[in-house]
């Protein structure tokens, strides 16, 4: 059976621009700093608008934010 | 904590407290005069309490009114969507129980009060906020998908 994997690099990008902290970073994308927190444990998987809000934030593309892996268990 | 997870530890209480104060009023109520008063006070006692919840949101706003922080985001709806799922389980639960306890003590035959039909239902209000305030809680206290680290 085929298990999806969403990994991201949201804590490097904010550490690259400027040591950005979670709540700047919720600020900008308008959500909970809770919700930045679960993202980058990989425990909440975000919408697709909230995504491209984070991408855009840090002037990249989704996939360079976001990559889903699929594996076989 | 954020501001979801104080209102849901807020309406936990306040739904705990939705159900067991009237519940000793009327256990005291029904050892003092009887049982056929308990109803009534229970009641009474319910929708005081229940009054009151529904003013807290309310109150609340005014309270908070100052902050323009984002405190609800597309998280915390998707647990409060999960909540609402569970605590509509537990309430059909609830119905159904009701209804099969009645059978199995007056049995197929027997006659109850039409006061317990009132009381079933805000029961299972009572029931339904309680269930869908913990539901929140675990979700966000669980640190598990979706939770809060």
């Amino acid at each position: 059976m085929a298990k999806s994997e969403m990994q991201n690099q949201v804590r490097r990008l904010r550490f690259e621009h400027g040591q950005m902290t979670q709540q700047q970073l919720a600020d900008k994308v308008g959500v909970t700093r809770q919700t930045i927190i679960a993202i980058e444990s990989g425990k909440y998987a975000p919408s697709l608008p909230l995504a491209f809000r984070i991408a855009r934030t840090f002037g990249v593309s989704i996939e360079q934010v976001f990559q889903y892996n699929e594996r076989e268990t | 904590m954020n501001e979801t997870k104080v209102g849901s530890w807020l309406y936990f209480f306040i739904g705990l407290a939705c159900f067991l104060i009237p519940g000793g009023v009327a256990i005291f109520i029904a050892y003092d005069r009887g049982i056929s008063f308990a109803p009534v006070f229970m009641f009474a006692g319910i929708v005081i309490w229940g009054g009151l919840f529904w003013l807290f949101p309310f109150i609340e706003k005014k309270v908070r009114k100052g902050k323009k922080k984002v405190s609800f985001d597309e998280r915390d709806q998707l647990i409060h969507k999960r909540a609402v799922m569970v605590a509509y389980a537990v309430l059909w639960i609830y119905f159904v129980a009701a209804c099969v306890i009645a059978w199995c003590i007056v049995g197929p035959h027997g006659s109850i009060s039409v006061n317990v039909m009132p009381l079933t239902l805000l029961g299972g209000l009572v029931i339904f906020t309680l269930a869908q305030g913990l539901a929140c809680l675990i979700q966000y206290g669980r640190g598990g998908k979706d939770g809060e680290k």
